[in-house]
């Protein structure tokens, strides 16, 4: 007995309406959980790459609980090594007066010498003519962020009391200081000091919206609530030995069943490889950039935390060498003096240098790393990384900007696979 | 030690050799066609799929802690009477055990024809050149006779648990070897000497 044509119809309605109120859901819990994306993503992908370590320590007959053990062991140990040795370098509350002492007065003097402006500092040489409509208030707002508030100059001038010996470091701030204070009043446009933390809360209360305040325990709470989803999926999925997918599998139908098997094959290859050379080529690319840093003169602990918030970034396109650029040039901006480990180098060059290591870096990532780590497989349109990237952004901020390129590379797997999976089966 | 690597598939393929008539032009296809189910075919009922896997062939030489690997990463499927498990000229992508049941091969002549070549039954392994690796296109359809349940195995899986326990893969390819190289003698023995063995081999134990 055949289905008459109209129940074929209403069985084809009723199963686009499923799929199509099943996308629409998929869509509304993605929006609504979008929070846990980046946690899950970040364990995700976590135990992606570390999937074959935990397989290379299992070959020594280990078993996977005690490898799994062993790798967490060896990365809490490298993460407090690494943390400790940036927090060395991760200047106190009165460092961070000095800091910003140092380096107003720093990048105006050499924004004066480049500029070769007068005591005015309204007159400069031809390029000032060219540029100061854009730089100068450029300048101004930096100034800003940077000057010390009242309260935060009184702090500042406790700290650091005159001496009768002028050679000493805290002259040569007060000195600073004091030219700091100068300047700002010379400005034809004098930069109005940062508001201090009891003062911005007194100019935004009118105009924001109020909000219960949030205490530092709710804000970690919160962050942890969400965040404690990371590395229940990472060990969850490095513990997985296959029931996942045996339990995904389990639901295909059987004409379906060995198309799935290739196709994830495939997915898992593509994915696997493209988290793998990310996260290789990331490494690379935070070591070279604090090498570079250190060979520049950058104090070694300052090199690293660069470095690693370079090679972090490095999965958004391009932002991981824009953030080393940025960060060594505001470091070799507003540091009082560098020791570059090369003679060829100095004070006046180093920011040349510093563009032109950072260039060579970027360059020898994208001829030499991503082919060689990425291959061609996961090689995706510069156009699509650029809508992708930036719909990211806006659909999903930061967690959108970071997961692009990796949703667009599984996708493009995914439907290259199935096409050819289901052509070779016959099911298309 | 043929009759222990070709387990399941012996017993179907040397009782049709005897009823063979070595000048039909299918040559392979005419040794085997439908016959009765035998009654041992249903497979032995219950049982874990580790116990299972102990009695297949293919998995002989693993402990148990091997098998329970292998467990792990297989597939338990369920067929209906007459449902197709792969067709003819699809790629292969996993190997199959049969557990409870009886399936059929079968091979599609030019001119779209359908010939029984074998029939199998627990714990027979079959469509194994999918886990090899290399781009098989499979030369054979199988069917489900009567309600049957298979264990797969895909090369994906293989894959995986040879990166992870290189020795358990080793042997399960080693096997697997075997099994082919005993295979392909039988089908030129029953190709070209009617099911006899040739002068000079040994009929009980031929060295693959």
């Amino acid at each position: 007995m055949t289905p008459s044509p109209s129940r074929n119809s209403s069985g084809t309605f009723f199963k686009s309406l499923t799929v199509v109120a099943g996308l629409l859901l998929a869509g509304f819990l993605i929006w609504a959980l979008r929070s846990l994306i980046l946690p899950v993503a970040v364990g995700g992908l976590l135990a992606y790459i570390c999937y074959p370590l935990v397989a290379g320590l299992e070959r020594f007959r280990l078993t996977r609980g005690l490898a799994i053990g062993l790798l967490l062991l060896a990365f809490v140990s490298a993460g407090l090594f690494i943390v400790n040795r940036v927090r060395a370098g991760i200047p106190d509350d009165a460092g961070v007066l000095e800091l910003r002492v140092r380096a107003l007065h720093n990048v105006n003097r050499r924004y004066q010498a480049l500029m070769d402006l007068d005591p005015s500092l309204t007159k400069g040489n031809r390029i000032y003519q060219l540029v100061r409509e854009d730089l100068d208030p450029l300048l101004n707002r930096l100034n800003r962020v940077l000057a010390l508030t009242p309260e935060e100059q009184s702090r500042f001038l406790s700290l650091h009391p005159q001496s009768a010996d002028t050679s000493t470091g805290s002259d040569r701030l007060q000195d600073y200081h004091r030219e700091n204070l100068r300047t700002l009043e010379v400005r034809a446009r004098p930069a109005v000091p940062r508001a201090g933390p009891g003062d911005r809360g007194a100019a935004t209360s009118a105009a924001a919206p109020k909000r219960p305040p949030k205490t530092p325990l709710a804000a970690l709470a919160a962050l942890l609530s969400t965040w404690v989803v990371a590395p229940a999926v990472f060990l969850f999925l490095l513990r997985d030995t296959g029931e996942i997918k045996c339990g995904f599998l389990r639901v295909v139908p059987n004409r379906l069943f060995e198309p799935a098997l290739a196709i994830l094959a495939d997915l898992d290859r593509a994915l696997g490889g493209y988290v793998r050379g990310v996260f290789l080529e990331s490494a690379a690319l935070g070591i070279s950039v604090a090498l570079l840093l250190a060979l520049l003169g950058v104090p070694i602990n300052w090199a690293i935390l660069i470095g690693l918030v370079s090679g972090a970034t490095n999965p958004v396109p391009y932002v991981g060498s824009a953030v080393a650029l940025l960060a060594g040039l505001a470091y070799s901006l507003f540091s009082d003096e560098i020791h570059p480990l090369l003679p060829m180098i100095r004070a006046e060059n180093v920011a040349l240098w510093m563009v032109v290591g950072v260039a060579m870096i970027e360059l020898a990532k994208n001829l030499l790393l991503e082919p060689l780590l990425l291959g061609s497989t996961t090689k995706v349109h510069p156009l699509v990384v650029l809508i992708s990237v930036l719909g990211g952004g806006i659909l999903f901020g930061v967690v959108g900007l970071l997961l692009a390129l990796p949703t667009v590379t599984i996708f493009k797997a995914l439907i290259s696979s199935a096409s050819h999976q289901l052509k070779a089966y016959g099911l298309t | 030690m043929k009759s222990g690597l070709l387990r399941g598939v012996k017993k179907i393929l040397v009782s049709r050799l005897e009823k063979t008539d070595s000048s039909d032009a299918e040559g392979v296809s005419a040794l085997a066609a439908f016959g009765p189910v035998p009654a041992m075919a249903a497979g032995k009922r219950g049982g874990s799929l580790v116990d299972f896997l102990r009695q297949v062939t293919l998995f002989e030489e693993l402990s148990q802690a091997e098998l329970a690997r292998v467990a792990q990463s297989a597939h338990e499927r369920s067929y209906r009477d007459g449902e197709s498990i792969y067709e003819q000229g699809t790629p292969g992508a996993a190997l199959f055990l049969v557990r409870k049941g009886v399936v059929e091969i079968l091979r599609r002549k030019r001119n779209g024809e359908e010939v029984s070549v074998l029939m199998l039954e627990p714990p027979a392994s079959f469509a194994e050149q999918a886990v090899l690796g290399a781009d098989v296109v499979r030369w054979t359809s199988a069917r489900a006779r009567g309600p049957v349940s298979l264990v797969a195995l895909g090369y994906s899986d293989l894959e995986a648990l040879g990166r992870r326990f290189p020795l358990l893969a080793n042997k399960i390819l080693l096997k697997l070897a075997q099994i082919m190289a005993i295979r392909l003698q039988l089908l030129l023995e029953a190709e070209f000497f009617g099911g006899e063995a040739p002068v000079g081999s040994s009929q009980n134990d031929p060295q693959p």
